[in-house]
């Protein structure tokens, strides 16, 4: 076989027609249009009309691609479209909450409100001040109990664990990541009932149940992180007869520094809106306590939850309220997570 | 991955083998050299040793086609060990080929400077042709040696060329006792001429001979007494 | 300065688990020489340099048997403590890998200061230049000495890794085809240095390429393997010209002129 005879025979040419660039985008806006006036006109649900219009506009881009085009490029565009009207159907919920919580947060997003507490406020007015105060202690508390075990345990599972005890380990800890918040804080009020009788509430109680919590998504977060350290690190601080627990203590930790604490933050913005497990063990208060050791202890998740669940005869302020400590708790997360994102620019360690 | 059929560097391999066949093909042209130059010789054929003056172009042209060859090869594929080695024994090979050429055109000058019709001596003549004879062996002889990589024979090489040391001597002494006559004397000072180009040749194989030890040992050593025995 | 050493390996087996990976391996390696190891992959030569300072234990289930002599000291004896044997067999590897973290002066400094050796500052600042400069990387880098080591080019980054191996002042350097990662002119400025630090140390190098083998090495030991399966041997080792010229084993032969892979 000769390569003339296949260049003139089987190639195809290198150039070929192509749909004009604003085809493709024409021809979904035409039809979600139809489909928004079909939708204002009828009693169909939008939503519906709009799924159908996306799968009707992949099949006529399919169609008019594969004539002009030919099969190839006509996949490639219609899946394309598909793939963006995934994307764009997986963000509608997120988009849908920020945008409900910020409506609906901002009318009582104000200065009492993060100054005031809601001791002996009936109706309207008032803040959570209180219920902010013993979010961040009783998250901070439950932080610093669960990254030193958490980092500790991950370090114990990659650098040192081996066999059936590291199996069994992983295994467990994988079932930490699965348990139902509730159990968690019951496991908390039995672990304090045991030694203070029933009917104890304490900020540390949440703290403990929330590190439950925290502590496999630690764990987790740390050993993935731990395994993308390059082992050729490891190997260089051995190979200049540096001792295991120093190599990892000023090679290995540092290297996976900026990772850590990402997790670190992800495993918090996890637990922070957690509301089952502090809502029976720190109990519902009204005052500002900031001290976790000390009876009951008001936090946000519990604090939104009360207002939205016992209003008064008015209910709009209490509903008004719950929603203020919504958004304050997204803020929250937002802020640990930009501190996070800056900690990782300022910090990071590019792991090849 | 020692499997036989894997050989990564077939077209290197094949490449070196092309280059050993023109080398050796060299000594064919030698030999071709060396018999029309013996036959103008003992047929005072001044035409025919023309022939043999100008074929020695193409001999002359095989030694730089080779030379380049191992010089490409050198560049580019760097070869080592057995590879290297015969490399460069292949350039000493072409070398000698070369020289043998050379001394091929010697005799053929030498027939026209006789004039037409000498004075010939047959008992010289006859030995002349014998020695031509045992240096053409030897060419054939140092060939084959290269070819087979063996290394026997081309040590039996030294003595066959002791016979044509021998038989050069014998010529200088038979050419000192030729006599008075001017032109018989002048032909036989010619006729040791022709008997030292064909102890150079004797000698040209053997040192083929021993780049063939070369190749096969690693280990270059000159055969024995071959290059210093016999005039030089 | 540190004194090179030779080692001496008797009988040595190596082992993961059960496959046999390295066959009785008895070699001299000479001091200030540089001895290189080549033969085809997975014929154990880099396991091997890796027992040369014990490296190999961090590889799970890994043993040996037999000795490696370093000047009178059996470095697999009982009594002795791997961490100190690798802070005299110092390791330079195939990945130029820089410490991330650090910048260019800590990483030459790294080996001193993680061992914890107490040091003034001008003393460091000696030592991390002569490390420099005897890794050839000095007058590239003396301006910037605090900014990061990942930040230099490759070949720079391995010179680096040099620097900071002979910071602690090994015996021998064991380098584990230190150029298969840099292009050809960081290749030659490696070699380079290769032969300069001879004059101090004993230095083992693997490499997959022969030509790097014959231009840098005084020593070169082949090693090979029956067929996939069996252990790796050390089929020949002799001065690196006879190596490459005249070879007394056929296997290494058919290897170095390239007639199997």
């Amino acid at each position: 076989m000769s390569t003339a005879s296949v260049a003139s025979s089987a190639r195809a040419p290198i150039t070929h027609d192509s749909l004009p660039a604003w085809g493709p985008w024409a021809v979904v806006g035409g039809v979600l249009l139809a489909a928004v006036a079909l939708g204002s006109a009828t009693e169909v649900a939008l939503g519906v009309l709009l799924l159908l219009g996306v799968v009707l506009s992949v099949g006529v881009v399919y169609v008019w691609s594969r004539a002009v085009e030919g099969s190839r490029r006509a996949k490639d565009r219609s899946v394309t479209i598909a793939v963006t009207a995934s994307f764009l159907l997986a963000i509608a919920p997120l988009v849908s909450v920020l945008y409900t919580v910020l409506s609906r947060g901002l009318a009582r997003f104000d200065a009492p409100f993060f100054t005031e507490t809601a001791r002996n406020v009936v109706g309207e007015g008032g803040g959570a001040s209180h219920a902010i105060v013993g979010t961040l202690v009783i998250t901070g508390v439950a932080t610093l109990a669960s990254v030193p075990i958490g980092i500790m345990a991950a370090i114990y599972l990659h650098e040192y664990g081996s066999g059936r005890l590291k199996k069994a380990l992983t295994f467990f800890v994988d079932v930490m990541t699965g348990i139902p918040s509730i159990v968690a804080g019951l496991f908390a009020v039995a672990l304090f009932v045991l030694f203070f009788g029933p009917g104890i509430r304490l900020g540390v109680m949440g703290a403990v149940a929330l590190s439950v919590l925290m502590i496999p998504i630690v764990v987790r977060s740390t050993e993935e992180m731990l395994k993308i350290v390059p082992d050729g690190l490891r190997e260089a601080s051995y190979a200049l007869g540096v001792p295991k627990w120093r190599t990892i203590v000023k090679v290995v930790l540092p290297t996976a520094l900026a990772g850590i604490i990402t997790g670190v933050m992800v495993a918090v913005a996890r637990v922070i809106g957690e509301t089952a497990p502090l809502l029976i063990t720190t109990g519902v208060f009204s005052s500002m306590n900031s001290n976790p050791f000390d009876g009951r202890m008001s936090n946000l998740p519990v604090f939104a939850f009360n207002q939205y669940k016992f209003p008064g005869a008015i209910p709009e302020p209490y509903i008004d309220r719950a929603w203020a400590a919504a958004l304050t708790l997204i803020v929250i997360v937002m802020t640990l997570s930009l501190a996070a994102r800056l900690i990782y620019r300022r910090f990071g360690t590019d792991i090849r | 991955m020692m499997s036989p059929m894997t050989e990564p560097r077939r077209h290197f391999q094949q490449q070196l083998s092309e280059l050993e066949a023109s080398a050796l093909g060299g000594l064919d042209l030698v030999l071709g050299q060396l018999d029309r130059a013996l036959e103008a010789l003992e047929h005072q054929d001044v035409e025919l040793a023309q022939f043999v003056i100008a074929d020695d172009d193409r001999l002359d042209g095989r030694y730089l086609e080779v030379h380049q060859g191992i010089l490409s090869l050198l560049a580019l594929q760097s070869p080592v060990a057995g590879d290297l080695r015969l490399v460069a024994a292949l350039l000493h090979l072409i070398k000698h080929v070369e020289r043998m050429g050379d001394q091929c055109v010697n005799i053929a000058k030498l027939i026209p400077l006789t004039g037409h019709e000498p004075p010939v001596r047959e008992e010289i003549l006859k030995k002349i042709v014998q020695m031509g004879r045992s240096a053409r062996a030897e060419v054939v002889q140092c060939k084959r040696a290269f070819a087979d990589r063996d290394v026997a024979m081309a040590e039996d090489l030294i003595a066959r060329d002791r016979d044509v040391n021998l038989l050069n001597r014998e010529i200088f002494r038979m050419a000192v006792e030729v006599g008075d006559d001017l032109d018989t004397r002048e032909w036989a000072m010619t006729m040791i001429l022709v008997a030292r180009a064909l102890e150079r040749v004797g000698d040209n194989a053997v040192d083929i001979g021993e780049q063939t030890a070369f190749v096969v040992t690693g280990l270059f050593r000159e055969f024995s007494d071959a290059s210093n025995s016999g005039q030089r | 300065m540190s004194s090179a050493k030779s080692v001496e390996v008797s009988d040595l087996d190596l082992y993961y688990g059960s496959f046999h990976a390295v066959q009785n391996v008895n070699m001299t390696i000479q001091p200030n020489k540089v001895t290189a190891l080549i033969g085809s992959s997975g014929c154990g030569k880099s396991t091997f340099l890796r027992s040369l300072n014990r490296m190999h234990e961090l590889v799970h289930g890994a043993r040996v048997e037999g000795s490696v002599i370093l000047e009178g000291q059996d470095i697999y004896a009982p009594d002795v403590d791997p961490v100190a044997v690798r802070s005299q067999v110092g390791m330079v590897f195939q990945q130029p890998n820089p410490f991330p973290t650090m910048s260019i002066y800590e990483n030459v400094a790294a080996g001193l200061r993680l061992n914890s050796r107490r040091m003034k500052k001008p003393a460091m600042d000696e030592i991390v230049e002569r490390s420099l400069r005897g890794a050839n990387l000095w007058e590239e880098v003396k301006n910037r000495l605090e900014r990061a080591g990942s930040g230099l080019s490759g070949g720079q980054q391995q010179r680096l890794c040099i620097a900071r191996a002979i910071a602690v002042e090994p015996e021998v350097l064991l380098m584990d085809e230190p150029c298969s990662a840099l292009d050809p002119v960081a290749t030659l400025a490696i070699e380079e240095l290769i032969r300069e630090l001879k004059v101090n140390y004993t230095i083992v190098i693997v490499t997959h390429n022969m030509q790097q083998a014959s231009r840098a090495s005084d020593i070169t030991g082949f090693f090979n393997l029956e067929e996939s399966g069996k252990p790796g041997r050390l089929v020949e080792i002799d001065e690196t010209e006879t190596i490459f010229s005249n070879p007394a084993n056929k296997a290494t032969e058919d290897y170095v002129t390239g007639r199997f892979g």
